[in-house]
């Protein structure tokens, strides 16, 4: 048992760091480290540096760099500490994995190469509505005319739309057998006539998420992943892959840090609040939760590779469960050090494109929004109470 | 002598078995693995046989995938000095497992195989009687007691009705029941001496044996649970209740 | 990096399970219990057979050179079946001591009685004042000619009433609380003028009350330096923290383990109570919580022989406060899952319940090491408290 990397584990690690530091533009460097967005084409620029070896996280057969889950690991907690933009998002954590698992040669052909570019961005259509944590009794209909598709209906929380090509939804292709039986797993290019994209705000003031209306858009059928009536089975793949990579541990990791620099500035009756054992207390009891989080995500990391396909340590079961907890407590934390700071709203500056305001400032600015935003983490992608669902019935065989 | 003792790796003896979800097999992935008890026994047995003098040499051999060098090992941590694992990724039948040890027999050339009736995950009961078949060699089945000679074994079997002695002439092969011994834990001395004794990988080709499976599994299924029982006061409501409700007297 | 255990600690975990599956049923524990000194001498025979009472000792004394991981493989079985041994007393906490301060003379007379199972030490270290301050001594070493006297009470010294030796931290210079001129002192349970009182604990171990009046201890019989041992015992105790820590794992496991077992099969409105979501949650929280104490548990086993005393403590006292919480939570869970049963002498659960609660008393609770947490800077960054 050993919580060091092993020499490979270290020379991979160096290679990375000397990687970063030859290719990350400064700017985005700087960018990222005082927290502020990037722009979509400094996204996309960042995604094809980042991803010159092989996208960190797929097979090399299909234009991935082949790296082992601890190798992912490093890179990724790398790419965190130096900064540099993480993924290029859904197209390649969670739609790219799909397609080179289930789909055809010229599905893999065709749309890999173009996520791995960042020529191509998704945005994922699983909720609507009407299903939310019941996603399986989705409504959207795609009825099938000759060699087309035409679907009906609406998705909803969908990240990213407004600046996606693409989008993978899950439809309903059969209406008379149990819901999970007749769901596919559909690919639509979003300029498809029918297609309409509308802005939904959230409670932080920012525009992620949207609802996505699909009035008779025609989609051609080779545009279905695997066999029709299967798309439950894929979307469970996944569900799987994204709550595995979902604890979370970077963005607590770089949340307590910033709390803790905003609690040195931060005065109590002359006193640094930093120094305030309540305080102190607080942040540790965070900090235990997190570090705990971080050694069971290692513990499923380290046996991964030694696990049988298609199954996993049943201790990544609480990963998003628990990471989504610890997110949200780190928010808090943020919160606690602004104090009357966080009052500011700078959305609208952010969005006017100004960004003058100190760091310091800034950072304390941005803590409310983050806490709003934080209490979503344990509804997406599986909420608490499903994930416990989860776990009830698969682990401990409720 | 030489002993040989084949050993199995199965699901451990604790563990609540569970069928895989499509039914093809019962559940491996995440679930603790152990020496088959009635193997261990005949470890035991093995080295009691070496400790009072009547044996050299206890050679261990597991026919399995490469995680079968852990069950080898904790027979070598009991006390046996030299393992063998033939490494199968596959499922062995106990016709395969028996060519194999036939193979092994013929290297080896001990006096004595001693090996558990059964494993406990199919139950099958066969491979150290098809050994015997194969070798030509005299059997002793669900021994629970073992004397050895300097040719000759004595063996108490446990059969319906009572007990049974036959005499075997060496070589000869034995199959252990369960209160046969109580088998040692591996002390710390035990396990450190267990290091650094051999441990050779061999393949079933080595042995010239073929190992593919002759059975289809068409499916595998949980048994019913069992009904919840009742408590009688007495033998005579007891009696009473055998008769009148379930019939059977 | 790898959490996988090494050949020979697999089969050490596997000799130490099954020992206490064949002889440490509930059952056995509680007959056990009734014996002269509240636990089973046989199973302590058992223990050194095993040479277990020799593992963390280096080789040339006679043991086998067991590490943090080795103790938390042994310390996790122990726990699952609540021993009432006093292997911690003996091997953690006055084991660690020798291994850590003595001189080769004393390992060399010691050690070989300890592994054969034939003395059986402990550690008196806390006193009415100190509450969970280890450097808080009153109790007094003079000089005397050649040797020492010692003068003092110690309290809840663990397992005291079983123990041949025991040694005791006392003061030879400086005021209360101070890290310099506390010594160690070992001492015999007979020695003319030592006074104890034993009694159960609530989980029904053992402990006792010591008093010193003129202990006479000679010069061979001091534990390195009779003014500066204060590092050694600090750190046997983030060793011994660690311990605790992989004990409250495996009553942790066992808690959960027999909860689930109650919940698939006890029956209220004609359904077993396990289909019911609003206790499956709750059974789901005390998953969680187990896993993170694992975790915990790895993370202080790990760091429990890091060099670098800031970076071991911080590690041990943040295993100790997720073990202290979860040891709460999953206590009250398992509890509240049971019903009734759950609150009964004749269930098993509460009497994990009851030894999980003490754990969390024994060498600082968890409100006590997230202070030193936070005074230390926390898990991140070296924002230390002045």
């Amino acid at each position: 048992m050993d919580l060091a990397f092993t020499k490979e584990e270290r020379a991979f690690r160096e290679e990375v760091r000397q990687f970063l530091r030859d290719n990350v533009l400064p700017e985005i460097r700087r960018k990222l480290a005082e927290g502020r967005k990037l722009a979509k084409d400094e996204i996309a620029a960042g995604a094809r540096i980042l991803n010159k070896r092989g996208v960190p996280t797929w097979p090399k057969e299909y234009g991935g760099a082949g790296w082992t889950l601890v190798q992912q690991y490093i890179f990724e907690e790398e790419v965190r500490a130096f900064p540099a933009q993480l993924t290029f998002g859904m197209g390649e954590s969670l739609v790219g994995p799909v397609i080179y698992t289930f789909g055809s040669e010229v599905q893999k052909k065709y749309y890999l190469p173009r996520i791995a570019n960042a020529e191509d961005w998704w945005c994922q259509g699983f909720s609507e509505p009407g299903a939310g944590s019941d996603l399986a009794s989705l409504k959207t209909r795609a009825v099938r005319n000759g060699d087309r598709y035409v679907v009906d209906g609406q998705k909803i929380w969908t990240s990213g739309a407004q600046y996606a090509d693409w989008i993978f939804c899950l439809v309903r292709t059969d209406p008379d057998v149990k819901k999970q039986q007749g769901i596919s797993f559909l690919l639509i290019d979003l300029k498809t006539p029918g297609v309409t994209v509308r802005p939904i705000r959230l409670i932080d003031g920012d525009h992620v998420v949207n609802e996505v209306f699909f009035d008779s858009v025609r989609v051609p059928i080779e545009n279905l992943v695997g066999e029709e009536n299967k798309g439950w089975g894929y979307a469970k793949y996944l569900l799987g892959n994204e709550r595995f990579g979902d604890a979370g541990v970077g963005i607590s990791k770089e949340r307590i840090r910033l709390a803790k620099e905003l609690a040195e500035r931060a005065c109590v009756r002359g006193a640094r609040l930093i120094d305030q054992t309540a305080f102190r207390e607080k942040v540790a009891a965070v900090e235990v939760q997190l570090k705990a989080l971080e050694i069971t995500q290692l513990r499923v990391v380290a046996s991964a590779s030694k696990q049988q396909k298609g199954t996993q340590d049943p201790a990544s079961s609480i990963l998003k469960l628990r990471g989504s907890e610890v997110e949200q407590a780190s928010a808090e934390l943020l919160m606690d050090a602004a104090g009357p700071y966080a009052l500011r709203d700078l959305s609208q500056e952010e969005r006017e494109g100004r960004n003058e305001p100190p760091v310091g400032a800034y950072g304390a600015a941005r803590s409310a929004p983050t806490y709003f935003y934080s209490r979503a983490a344990s509804i997406y992608s599986g909420s608490s109470e499903i994930q416990k669902n989860i776990i009830a019935k698969a682990i401990l065989g409720l | 002598m030489k002993l040989l003792v084949p050993v199995k790796r199965v699901i451990d003896a604790n563990v609540k078995a569970r069928v895989k979800a499509d039914g093809s097999g019962v559940e491996l992935a995440n679930v603790k693995m152990a020496i088959n008890p009635f193997d261990e026994i005949a470890v035991e047995e093995a080295i009691r046989l070496k400790e009072a003098g009547k044996a050299e040499e206890i050679v261990v051999v597991s026919i399995g995938p490469a995680q079968a060098a852990e069950t080898l090992r904790t027979a070598l941590a009991m006390g046996a000095d030299r393992a063998i694992l033939v490494k199968v990724d596959e499922l062995v039948e106990p016709l395969g497992v028996a060519k194999v040890l036939k193979g092994v027999v013929e290297v080896e050339r001990p006096r004595l195989v001693i090996l558990g009736k059964q494993a406990i995950d199919d139950d099958s009961n066969q491979t150290g009687q098809m050994l015997a078949g194969l070798l030509g060699w005299a059997q002793g089945t669900f021994a629970s007691k073992v004397e050895v000679a300097a040719d000759r074994a004595r063996v108490t079997r446990e059969v319906d009705g009572g007990l049974q002695t036959v005499d075997l002439k060496l070589p000869a092969i034995i199959t252990v029941d369960l209160r046969l011994n109580q088998p040692r834990y591996a002390s710390l001395p035990n396990i450190m001496k267990a290091k650094k004794k051999p441990l050779d990988e061999k393949v079933p080709a080595d042995f010239g044996a073929d190992v593919k499976a002759k059975l289809k599994v068409i499916k595998t299924e949980e048994p019913s649970s069992r009904k919840t029982g009742v408590k009688v006061g007495s033998v005579a409501e007891l009696v009473d209740k055998l008769k009148n409700e379930a019939g059977v007297l | 990096m790898n959490f996988d255990l090494s050949e020979e600690q697999r089969l050490l975990k596997d000799s130490v399970e099954r020992l206490m599956l064949d002889s440490y049923s509930f059952g056995d524990r509680r007959k056990y219990q009734t014996e002269k000194r509240g636990f089973s001498e046989a199973m302590w025979a058992r223990y050194a057979e095993l040479g277990l009472l020799a593992l963390p000792f280096a080789e040339e004394h006679g043991g086998f050179g067991g590490g943090a991981v080795e103790t938390m493989i042994v310390m996790e079985a122990f726990g699952k079946a609540l021993i009432l041994e006093p292997y911690f007393a003996t091997v953690v906490l006055a084991g660690g001591l020798l291994r850590l301060g003595a001189s080769e003379a004393q390992k060399a007379e010691l050690i070989p009685l300890i592994a054969e199972g034939r003395t059986k030490l402990a550690f008196a270290y806390a006193e009415p004042q100190s509450r969970y301050d280890l450097v808080d001594v009153e109790t007094r070493a003079k000089r005397d000619g050649d040797g020492w006297i010692l003068n003092g009470s110690k309290d809840l010294v663990l397992h005291g009433d079983a123990a041949d030796k025991i040694i005791v931290s006392a003061r030879t210079a400086g005021d209360t609380r101070e890290n310099d001129g506390v010594g160690l002192f070992l001492v015999d349970a007979d020695a003319p003028g030592l006074t104890r009182r034993g009694y159960p604990t609530q989980d029904g171990l053992r402990a006792a009350d010591i008093t010193l009046e003129r202990v006479r201890v000679e010069t061979a019989n001091v534990i390195g330096d009779p003014a500066g041992a204060f590092p050694v015992i600090s750190r046997v105790a983030d060793e011994a923290v660690a311990a605790l820590c992989a004990e409250a794992v495996g009553s942790f496991t066992q808690m959960q383990a027999i909860t689930l077992d109650y919940l698939k099969t006890r029956e209220q409105f004609g359904k077993k109570i396990g289909s019911f979501q609003v206790l499956q949650h709750r059974a789901v929280d005390m998953f969680v919580d187990l896993e993170q104490s694992r975790s915990m548990a790895i993370y202080a086993a790990i760091m429990a022989v890091e060099s670098d005393a800031s970076e071991r403590e911080r590690a041990v006292s943040a295993a100790k406060v997720q073990i202290g919480r979860s040891a709460k939570a999953i206590g009250q869970q398992s509890i509240q899952l049971h019903g009734g049963i759950g609150m009964t002498m004749e269930h098993s659960v509460g009497h994990y319940f009851k030894h999980v609660t003490m754990l969390d008393t024994l060498f600082g609770d968890a409100e006590h090491h997230l202070r030193r947490l936070a005074a230390l800077g926390g898990l991140s960054g070296d924002q230390r408290m002045e």
